[in-house]
């Protein structure tokens, strides 16, 4: 897995390449708590290449907005392709993180 | 190189126990990604069938790939790697008694990954109500019902995300409705996460709501293996014997009956 963490807009996006397993996840996990720690009011993940997450994955994401909520920062998911759109959906978290189609309607909204 | 239609392939697959075969040279491949059952009566060989998939016995003969690699003749390290990848929940759901339910979906990701303990709660706490367990996290399985018992056994079957998931006799012992409710819960693992499913059943309600292919052991041979259309309209006296729930018929003559009972 590829993590890259850049600005768009004034916002703070990590974009993400490749397999979200039980093995990428620990890095993903790091990278993300370190990025939380600054309390950003905003936090966009880009899932466009992203092409499997495992519940390891899921379970880092569930942790990063345990953390922005206790300062209700806001963490948002953009181009989530349609596969793992459905294994959000199956484990009922799209009605908790804040899904976005593209990363302008991530920022805007 | 790796097959991608199939993600197990069974080549003159033999198994003795002692001087008896159990498993008489079987040949079948089983589809990626679909739900594939294996059916028999009692005493067919489809547990020991199960067992040589998941590397637990060594055949006498024969060969079995998964996902294109020989699995019959790798070693201990090699095998644990391949089982990696797979998730088996066992007839009597082989829950470690001593630990609580959390402890148990635990396990298998503390013995095998360099997961965080937050997050690994997380998953467990994610498997857990995947299988409708959610709150029982800190019971212990002496203190849950038979069908619970095998949720929480599928839930740490799941700890790892497998790839391919093996059942046996998932319906053995519960009641129709939980059993139900067990194979619904397998139908979405195959749809959300395109897992390869094998379950060994003689449960005649749980074929029909699950399998996308059947293959039909009949005394350690195959009887039929294809879809699930395909063994409806089987004319095979043992397959509509099987299905049509009709007795064995009078094994041998009365003779033949005196002989053995007399100990000729």
């Amino acid at each position: 897995m590829k993590i890259d963490v850049g600005d768009y807009k004034g916002n703070k996006v990590v974009s993400l390449a490749g397999e979200i397993d039980m093995h990428s996840s620990p890095a993903l996990r790091e990278r993300l708590l370190v990025l939380i720690r600054e309390r950003p009011q905003r936090l966009v993940v880009n899932f466009r290449d992203v092409s499997y997450i495992d519940s390891s994955g899921i379970a880092t994401f569930v942790e990063g907005l345990k953390h922005m909520r206790t300062y209700n920062g806001r963490l948002q998911f953009s181009e989530i392709p349609q596969g793992i759109m459905e294994i959000f959906s199956f484990s009922k978290l799209d009605k908790v993180f804040e899904i976005c189609g593209t990363l302008d309607e991530a920022v805007n909204c | 190189m790796q097959n991608t239609e199939h993600a197990i392939e069974v080549t003159g697959l033999r198994t003795r126990y002692g001087d008896r075969e159990v498993l008489k040279g079987l040949t079948f491949s089983i589809p990626r990604g679909k739900t594939t059952v294996i059916l028999g009566g009692s005493g067919c060989g489809k547990s020991t069938l199960l067992k040589h998939l998941i590397g637990l016995l060594r055949p006498s003969a024969g060969s079995i790939r998964i996902n294109g690699r020989e699995i019959t003749t790798l070693d201990e390290p090699g095998m644990d790697r391949v089982r990696g990848k797979m998730g088996v929940l066992f007839q009597g759901a082989a829950l470690l008694n001593s630990m609580t339910i959390a402890d148990n979906v635990a396990l298998p990701i503390r013995e095998h990954t360099k997961i965080n303990e937050a997050t690994l709660q997380i998953m467990v706490r994610m498997k857990l109500d995947l299988v409708g367990l959610s709150g029982f996290d800190h019971f212990y399985p002496s203190q849950l019902s038979g069908g619970m018992k095998k949720r929480a056994g599928l839930a740490r079957a799941l700890a790892l995300d497998p790839e391919m998931l093996f059942f046996d006799e998932p319906s053995a012992g519960l009641d129709p409705v939980t059993a139900a409710g067990l194979d619904e819960l397998i139908m979405k693992l195959r749809n959300v996460f395109r897992m390869t499913i094998i379950v060994v059943t003689h449960e005649l309600p749980s074929v029909f709501a699950i399998a996308d292919y059947v293959i039909m052991l009949d005394k350690g041979q195959i009887l039929f293996a294809g879809t699930l259309d395909g063994l409806r309209a089987s004319d095979h006296p043992r397959i509509r014997m099987f299905l049509e729930r009709k007795p064995e018929q009078q094994a041998y003559s009365p003779d033949d009956y005196f002989r053995v009972i007399a100990g000729e």
